[in-house]
């Protein structure tokens, strides 16, 4: 884990600097589950960063993995340069909302139109050609 | 939206614009552009908040290892332990409002030590029995509890983030706390003395607890800056209004008096009439003089310096807690 | 021998049950002592990150008291409440470095706690925790073997916890290191009591409870030697019992100290209810 090297190149780099260095907390709930942000804390180096993680944010609850970040690593926008988020809200060619005239469509030939709920629903059990018109049992 | 850069408006035409953020109910962050007295308002009132924090754990362990029960030891330790982590979460958050002020922890922790860094008035006193734990942990709990809630949506973001964590943990604390007070209140002669006792002990400091009802009484008040900025909704005198009417009641119905024979609700006012706390006395406690102040400032000194070494050979120059 | 999957079982031979509720105590009281040194520091740690993770050991450490004292309750002991407060020092079986004062001064006035002291008695305690409970993993009494399962996942945190710290410290070098080499010193002269077994070693062995004495402290040897090498610092043998033996119960007046302030409420009515 920690070895003599480390602890001279720590030594050197820290002339100036704060002694304590912000690290953002990130974890992971469950293994279904991406990780999230949580907290930051204080610590002098990534190990003891990690040590005090959990107890600090995360006590009542699962946690199945943890990141730390420290937070001069991490690069954000300027306040102004947030304005590069902006868009227009002109963009139906891309959302299924832009395409809701096909189920009348579909309906003019007696067939189901292959919606969100329709096609999420394809990881499950399927059987027969009829499944489609039939309706949504397809789980 | 914004056609003009913002850089480029005029310091009034930059604050109407913030403060139409704040009417909006947007949330204001860390490296968002806000007015000095915002920026310093927050500063003092969440340092205020993480020190009393920490501050107030020393109270409560004393009671860690004497607690009467396995259960009641690892209750109180597991309290004390969420205290000093809403200190660190409030810390975290006042740490990133003064850095662009060249501030850290240890400017922080010195400011603690001089006396210039204030903490609440009720963890300057002494808690000499066993009831005074259940006290702590039911009604200055119950007390901190409605001036956080207040805040919950308070305008800036990473306070309102913190609180939100910290209220969620409140709720154990409120119900560990009524598990000491059930127990003494259904208890033997001798333990519900302790808890009366107890009682008339606190009720002061919890009257001071929510500060003066204007700046009148003790020569300022921050409240009105606050409620401008969204930082809190309710005044102070409405907050102590709310604590009366959640904890009145329950103190009355176990049984127990307070040491206010005036205490009543006045059903046409629509409020609680009571006997006002010696404000003089407050200022005195805030300033440092209260009679735990010192010693307990003490702990937090000699620990700070027992700990040098160690600060020193993991990072260097500067101390911090 | 079978395994004893009852207290019921347990109880019908005396000799099993006096070997066994011997044990426990060690196990019991030990944890029970170092989670109240422990909680001594709260709010005085050298940061606030620190203060509040190791809150959380030792509440850890508490709770698998706890749970040994409950399973001396389940043989008929009397309480864990009344086993925690009400046994006087003579009684405990606790090793003697686990009650051993952090520092001078009283954790409400002037506590001039000893964080390097602090640091080195947690890593070596936890380790040797950690082995003795993979031997006990394989106990006859099944509870017992089904406690150490649960307890051994807890201490993965805490000896990782440790050694971060005792690694980080002793390779800075100056005065963290030399405060580190005297706490080293410190818990080395009491650590055979720590490993001791006591009287009823034999016992221990003969009815499976645990494995052979001799066998253990071999297995801790190795791995103490790892931890030494990886810091740097040079193996310092055999370590010794100089304040006496805590598993026979023998004390110092640091236990004194510690159990009045523990019962301090408790004693004031132990009928009532808290």
């Amino acid at each position: 884990m920690y070895t003599k090297s480390k602890y001279v190149e720590r030594m050197s780099c820290l002339q100036n600097e704060e002694f304590y260095h912000v690290f953002e907390v990130f974890s992971k709930r469950n293994h279904k589950s991406d990780f999230q942000h949580q907290f930051s804390l204080l610590a002098p180096n990534h190990e003891m960063a990690l040590v005090m993680a959990q107890e600090n944010f995360m006590r009542r609850e699962p946690v199945v993995d943890i990141w730390v970040v420290k937070r001069s690593d991490i690069t954000k926008l300027k306040p102004e340069d947030k304005k590069a988020l902006e868009r227009l809200d002109n963009k139906e060619y891309r959302l299924t909302k832009g395409y809701g005239y096909l189920k009348k469509k579909w309906r003019k030939y007696e067939q189901q139109v292959l919606d969100e709920k329709e096609i999420m629903s394809w990881g499950g059990d399927q059987r027969g050609p009829n499944r489609n018109a039939a309706g949504s049992d397809s789980k | 939206m914004n056609t003009v850069d913002f850089s480029k408006l005029s310091k009034e035409e930059k604050l109407q614009q913030f403060m139409e953020r704040i009417e909006n109910g947007e949330k204001i962050e860390a490296d968002d552009w806000m007015p000095d007295e915002y920026r310093n308002v927050l500063i003092k009132l969440i340092s205020m908040h993480g020190i009393s924090e920490i501050m107030g754990a020393l109270p409560e362990k004393e009671w860690v290892p004497k607690a009467p029960s396995l259960r009641k030891k690892l209750g109180i330790m597991a309290k004390v332990q969420d205290e000093m982590g809403h200190g660190q979460l409030l810390l975290r958050v006042v740490e990133d409002l003064l850095e662009p002020l060249g501030k850290n922890r240890d400017d922080i922790m010195e400011d603690l030590l001089n006396g210039d860094l204030k903490f609440h008035n009720v963890f300057h006193m002494e808690a000499p029995t066993w009831a005074d734990a259940g006290i702590i942990a039911w009604l200055v709990d119950g007390a901190a509890i409605m001036t956080q809630t207040n805040m919950l949506q308070a305008s800036y973001g990473p306070y309102s983030r913190a609180l939100h964590r910290i209220c969620a943990e409140e709720v154990f604390h409120a119900q560990h706390g009524e598990s000491i007070i059930m127990a003494l209140a259904e208890g033997s002669e001798q333990q519900r003395e302790m808890l009366q006792e107890a009682i008339y002990r606190w009720w002061p400091s919890l009257l001071m607890f929510f500060g003066p009802e204007s700046a009148e009484t003790t020569g300022s008040s921050k409240q009105d800056i606050t409620i401008k900025y969204k930082i809190r909704t309710k005044t102070n005198e409405q907050l102590r209004q709310d604590f009366f009417t959640k904890y009145v009641p329950r103190v009355l119905a176990l049984g127990f008096k307070l040491p206010d024979d005036t205490m009543h609700f006045d059903e046409e006012k629509g409020k609680w009439v009571y006997q006002q706390p010696d404000w003089s006395e407050f200022k005195k406690i805030i300033a440092g003089k209260g009679p735990k102040s010192q010693s307990r400032l003490q702990l937090r000194r000699m620990a700070f310096e027992n700990s040098r070494w160690v600060r020193e050979a993991l990072g260097a120059k500067r101390e911090a807690i | 021998m079978d395994q004893i999957a009852t207290p019921q079982e347990a109880i019908q031979n005396k000799q099993y049950k006096m070997a066994l509720i011997e044990l426990l105590y060690q196990l019991a009281d030990d944890d029970f002592i170092l989670a109240f040194r422990g909680s001594e520091w709260l709010g005085l740690a050298p940061h606030i990150e620190e203060d509040i993770a190791y809150a959380s050991i030792n509440q850890a450490t508490m709770g698998h008291a706890v749970m040994y004292y409950e399973l001396l309750e389940s043989l008929g002991e009397g309480s864990a409440d009344e086993l925690a407060h009400e046994r006087k020092a003579s009684e405990r079986k606790n090793a003697i470095l686990l009650e051993l004062m952090n520092g001078t001064g009283s954790y409400l006035e002037n506590p001039s706690y000893d964080w390097a002291f602090t640091v080195v008695r947690h890593y070596f305690y936890d380790i040797y925790k950690k082995l003795k409970l993979e031997s006990l993993k394989q106990s006859s009494y099944l509870p017992l073997a089904q406690a150490a399962t649960k307890i051994k996942m807890e201490q993965y945190y805490h000896v990782m916890h440790w050694k971060v710290w005792f690694n980080q410290l002793v390779l800075s070098g100056g005065e963290a290191k030399t405060r580190m080499q005297a706490a080293i010193q410190k818990v080395w002269d009491e650590f055979a009591d720590v490993l001791s077994y006591g009287t009823y070693a034999a016992d221990f062995s003969k009815y499976q409870l645990i494995e052979e004495e001799n066998l253990f402290k071999q297995k801790w040897e190795v791995e103490m030697q790892q931890v030494f090498q990886k810091a740097g610092i040079d193996y310092p043998g055999p370590p010794s019992a100089r304040k006496g033996n805590g598993r026979t119960g023998m004390h110092t007046e640091d236990l004194n100290q510690a159990l009045s302030i523990l019962s301090e409420v408790y004693s004031l009515d132990p009928q009532a209810t808290w």
